[in-house]
Formats: structure tokens, C-alpha cells, sequence
């Protein structure tokens, strides 16, 4: 956020000219500091009962905007079209809370993560022929998060959606009949139990790592002569031919803190009430990171995404869903103890 | 005997009359007194209720007791992650009695198991060990059959165990029996047509002081040393004083007491959650 600049600074100087970056002659050049322009933030200038005041008032300000949306089918909506074969419709941002265990009805024992989906509005949408030709794409935000230390310009896209500013805007590429208008609000009963997604997250960073750990190397023998070689690369390459090393060779370097996607994770039970799905296995990220999900994208899945809620899950017309839908093979708490035959 | 009997009835009638007659006379002097008052009939009052207690119904411990496993580790997760996973264990809770135990208790288990005849096994041990905290919270029971030392570990809430119940309930000196594996064999027998022995819902629950002996070292852990802490070991026919001084000594940490980060205060948090789970328990 803090832009820096070069300043010149004159011999003798009480006057300081600024300038882009560009040096000069050598003998004009004296002095170069660097300063950091911080921009002033809400607090700066504020007695406390005022910055007391805009924190009730943003609160404020982000209830009534929810509020507002909450009946997304009320108020002009955009044409809603059929499900068909082919057609892609929108993910959800959630938030990764942590991994539980949960039983099937035939007794065997599967890990779970639980995902919240806290505050999913879809920000802005783009058609065909401006984002790149190919398909439509929705922007949708996740998490909210406080105005007072986002720039304006970013407080502008959300300002056009009527919603309050959020941690994670992500890009969904979307056929055209599954468009939904900016504003409406998303919701975990989108997806259903049994069904299968993607989730995509920023993997822990692990900081500068060497190869063993970055690459699963074996390294060398921890005795029988080796001189200070125990986690070392090794060989690098062939040989004399190429006389060279490939682009691309592993070696020691930054590791985690990248996006990566986790493919066909089966949902097992979505709780419409608290709006939590409960998602097979493991997912990348840490506790309380956002995540984006959306349907998968592996063929052999498709066939069990069948009548899904089109273009997406909105409360006052679907009625009132069950407060938990559990998956069919699923062994829900309430039912008496399994007998196995 | 028929005109003694009959002449008794008689005097037995005539007394009741004249009581009554008495009684009457009172209280329509009383009556009459208040109807002279207030010219209003006589306020009714009810006779006292008579208090009902009903024994046949089996009464729940009144100790307060919360489940280990409910209360949350310390750390960064979200506390809604923890209250929807409570949720559902008081709903399997309902569904499935589990009864108060502690570590030094013995359990009978009966699981659901496909390849038993009869498609259930019942295992009879002493608990040793709770672990887990949440839906996956585990107990390992220990005993040994035919010679053999057989462990199993439980899970508390998965839906194959079809009932827990508690044969002798107690505590140890330590909340951790892994030692029992290098004790003499007689401390983890159990016989398993043992019968329930009766324990009070209310009161303290029994601590058993029984200090155990021990196989001669090696041992699986060194159980002498601090970080283990434990009280039920005698020490004293397996080392020297001076032996236990010595390790006592060597690797003590006396800077963990004053770790702060090490602090965790589970007080209130147990109070909120032992109100939420009788609640929920109770609906």
C-alpha cells in the first residue's frame, strides 16, 4: 500500500524539489533519501469518540447492506435459465475451520474438513465478449472485512455491488446461463451432499526449504565417510552433452505459500442453518483460511451433479431445507447404533 | 362374643358421633362466626400436597461431571468449529448411554464386529488411557487373556460400539496407566464375567491409592523420570533412593512451571460448556 519515493535533496538545501526517478548530473546529485508516503489512515486524525463512532457506523452500514440482499429474487433479478448438460455455474468462497471424523453407515471411519461459507456475495460479472471471448465470469467476494484499511480504490468495486468490502475476491469462469446479478447473496446449500468439488486455497508457506523437504530427495548417508554431505542435492544433471543444467532442475527455494487445488472432494453433509459443508479428506491452507470451491471439474464426477440449484441456491424460493442434508451413505448421530451383517 | 362385639361397635359408633358432634360443634362455631363476619361462605383451603419420590426411576448422577473430550485444546481453531462438533456428540449421546468413567475404571464394551459370530464382541478392561478431544475422542482398555496382554482403543462416538458400560468405576493416582505394560501381569487382569459392582451416583468417586509393582527394567518408558509424574509406581523395590534422586534431578525442568505460554485455564470454559451440554442434554 505505501507508495515510496525518491526525493532530491539540493546542497545548502532548504528546498526539496520532487522528482520521478531520474538522475540527473552528478553534481546536482547530493543526496538521495528515500521516503515512504503512508497514506493516512481513518485513525490518524480522529478524537477517540470519533473513531468510536465510525466503527458503530460501519457495523451499521454492513447490516443494512445485508439486509438488503437478503431476498436477491425480490428485487429484479436477472433472468434465470435451466440447468443443462454442459453448463458451468459458480463456486462459493468459504473458510477452512478445521477436520473432524465422520462414519459411514457401514462403519468404517473417514476425516472430513469442515468449510464455512461466512458472508458470499458475487461482486461483479463480466460478460463473454469483455473477459476473454470464451465464457462469462463472475467476481465473488468472501469474508468481510474492515473499510478503513483498503484504498479507495478498491472500496469502489465493492461500492457498486452494494456490499461490504471483503477479504477474498475470486474469479469464476461461468457459461452464459448461469449469470447471476452482483449483490446476491451465495449460500452452502449451492452444493449438495454427494456431491463432488475443488477446492482451492494458498498452501502453508514453509519459507526457504532445502531439497529433501522441497522435493523429497533421499540425500546421503548420515555416516560411512560422508564429509558434510547429509541433505545435499547431489548431482545436478547429465553430464558433459548437454554441459549444462535443464531449466526446471529441483533445487532448494521458497516452498508453499501457492495456490494449489485439491480435485474431487466429496461432500458428505451441508448445514443450510450455519451454512458449513463438510468436505472429504484434507484441503490445502491453514485453519481459517479462505478457500474457493467450485464443481469439479473431473469427468468421471459430472454424471453426479444432477439437477443442482441453478444458477445458485437462493433461500426464498427453494422453501426450507432440512437444517442438515446428510449424504445417503452417511451414519447421522441421531440414529441408533450400526449392526453389521 | 356376637353382643360383646356388637355392644363395642356400639360404643365405638356412639364415641365417633360424639366426636364428630364435637367437631361439628366447632366448626360451626367457627362458621358461624365468620358467616355472622363477613355474610360469605368459607374460604376453601387446600390440604398440603404430599411429596412424591419415585424410586423406580433410576436415578442420573447428580455429581457434576463434564466428558474430558469436550473441552477444547488450546489454539487458533474457531470455537464454532468446537461447538458444532459438540452438537452432534450430544446427539449421539442421546442415542447411546455413555456412562462417567475415569482412567483406573473397568469397562465392558460390546462393538458391532463382521467377522464375529453373532456380529458382536464384548471386551472387559481397564481403562488406561483417554485421548482425543472432540467427535474422535478415544479410550484404551487393557487386559490380559490366556497370557496375553490385549489393548484395544475405543473410539467413544463411532456408531459400532453398541453399549459402554461400567463395571467397577474409580480413579488411580494417575490419569495415565501406560505403565501397566511393565507391571507385574496380576495389576491389568480383569476377569470378564466379572460383575458390576455398585457405586453411588452421588459423592466422591473412590480413589484406589494401589501403588503397583513393577516388572524388572528395562521398561517400555522410563516411568521414574518427571516428565511422566507418576504417583502409583513402587518406586522403592526398584531403585535406590539414590538412583531416583539422581534422575529426578537430572531431567527435571523447573522453568515449566513458570512457562506462561504453557498456561491453559480451562476453568470457565468448562463451566460454559458443562451449562451448554445439560442444556442440550436435558431437551
Amino acid at each position: 500500500m505505501a507508495a515510496s519515493g525518491w526525493r532530491f535533496v539540493l546542497h545548502r538545501g532548504s528546498r526539496f524539489i520532487l522528482s520521478r526517478t531520474t538522475v540527473e548530473s552528478s553534481s546536482q546529485l547530493v543526496g538521495c533519501i528515500r521516503t515512504v508516503k503512508i497514506p493516512t489512515w481513518f485513525e490518524e486524525h480522529l478524537t477517540e469518540d470519533n473513531q468510536k463512532y465510525m466503527r458503530h457506523s460501519m457495523a451499521e452500514e454492513y447490516r443494512r447492506q445485508t439486509a438488503e440482499k437478503l431476498c436477491p429474487l425480490k428485487d429484479e433479478p436477472w433472468p434465470r435459465h435451466e440447468w443443462t448438460e454442459g453448463s458451468r455455474r459458480v463456486g462459493l468462497v468459504a473458510i477452512k475451520l478445521g477436520m473432524a471424523p465422520i462414519w459411514t453407515k457401514s462403519g468404517e471411519r473417514h476425516a472430513v474438513t469442515m468449510l464455512q461459507v461466512q458472508d458470499c456475495h458475487v461482486i461483479r460479472c463480466t460478460s463473454k465478449e469483455e473477459y476473454d471471448g470464451r465464457s462469462a465470469a463472475l467476481a465473488v467476494g468472501g469474508k468481510n472485512v474492515s473499510p478503513f484499511y483498503r484504498s479507495e480504490k478498491a472500496m469502489e468495486l465493492f461500492r457498486n455491488a452494494g456490499v461490504p468490502p471483503k477479504q477474498k475476491v475470486t474469479i469464476f469462469k461461468v457459461s452464459d446461463n448461469a449469470i447471476i446479478k452482483p449483490g446476491t447473496p451465495l449460500y452452502a446449500a449451492h452444493f449438495r451432499p454427494g456431491q463432488y468439488v475443488d477446492v482451492t486455497a494458498k498452501s502453508i508457506g514453509k519459507g526457504f526449504q532445502g531439497v529433501m523437504k522441497r522435493w523429497g530427495f533421499k540425500g546421503q548417508p548420515a555416516s560411512h565417510g560422508q564429509t558434510k554431505t547429509h541433505r545435499r542435492p547431489g548431482a545436478s544433471g547429465p553430464g558433459g552433452d548437454p554441459a549444462k543444467v535443464f531449466k526446471g532442475k529441483k533445487m532448494p527455494g521458497k516452498m508453499g505459500n501457492v495456490f494449489v487445488t485439491a480435485y474431487g472432494l466429496k461432500i458428505w453433509r451441508v448445514n443450510t442453518k450455519y451454512n458449513v459443508l463438510y468436505v472429504h479428506g484434507s484441503v490445502p491452507g491453514h485453519t481459517n483460511c479462505v478457500l474457493k470451491v467450485r464443481d469439479t471439474v473431473l469427468p468421471t464426477r459430472r454424471s453426479t451433479l444432477l439437477n443442482p440449484p441453478f444458477p445458485t441456491y437462493f433461500t426464498e424460493e427453494e422453501g426450507d431445507l432440512d437444517e442438515d442434508l446428510y449424504s445417503d451413505d452417511l451414519f447421522v448421530h441421531t440414529e441408533p447404533s450400526v449392526t453389521l451383517s | 362374643m356376637a353382643a360383646c362385639t356388637r355392644g363395642l361397635k356400639n360404643l365405638l359408633t356412639s364415641i365417633k358421633f360424639c366426636r364428630t358432634l364435637q367437631f361439628q360443634d366447632e366448626r360451626f362455631l367457627c362458621t358461624s362466626a365468620l358467616r355472622f363476619a363477613n355474610n360469605e361462605p368459607p374460604k376453601f383451603v387446600p390440604p398440603s400436597k404430599p411429596v412424591i419420590i419415585n424410586k423406580t426411576q433410576t436415578t442420573a448422577s447428580t455429581r457434576r461431571f463434564l466428558s474430558p473430550e469436550f473441552i477444547p485444546p488450546r489454539g487458533r481453531t474457531d470455537p464454532f468449529k468446537y461447538f458444532m462438533e459438540r452438537r452432534d456428540m450430544v446427539r449421539r449421546r442421546k442415542a447411546l448411554n455413555i456412562p462417567e468413567f475415569y482412567v483406573g475404571s473397568i469397562l465392558a464394551v460390546t462393538m458391532a464386529d463382521a467377522n464375529a459370530s453373532g456380529k458382536t464382541n464384548r471386551f472387559v478392561g481397564i481403562c488406561i488411557q483417554r485421548g482425543g478431544r472432540g467427535l474422535g475422542a478415544t479410550f484404551v482398555l487393557r487386559n490380559i487373556l490366556n497370557g496375553q496382554g490385549v489393548e484395544i482403543c475405543y473410539e467413544l462416538y463411532s456408531p459400532r460400539i453398541q453399549t459402554i458400560e461400567v463395571l467397577k468405576l474409580e480413579k488411580r493416582l494417575d490419569s495415565n496407566l501406560m505403565y501397566l505394560r511393565d507391571a507385574l501381569p496380576e495389576y491389568s487382569t480383569v476377569d470378564p464375567e466379572m460383575k458390576p459392582v455398585p457405586f453411588s451416583p452421588t459423592g466422591e468417586v473412590p480413589v484406589n491409592k494401589l501403588k503397583v509393582k513393577m516388572c524388572p527394567k528395562p521398561w517400555s518408558k522410563h516411568w521414574e523420570r518427571p516428565q511422566f509424574a507418576i504417583q502409583g509406581i513402587r518406586f522403592d523395590l526398584c531403585m535406590t533412593p539414590k538412583q531416583m534422586e539422581f534422575v529426578q534431578k537430572k531431567y527435571a525442568k523447573p522453568w515449566e512451571e513458570y512457562d506462561m505460554l504453557k498456561e491453559y485455564d480451562t476453568s470457565k470454559l468448562e463451566e460454559q460448556i458443562f451449562a451448554e451440554v445439560q442444556q442440550e442434554m436435558n431437551k
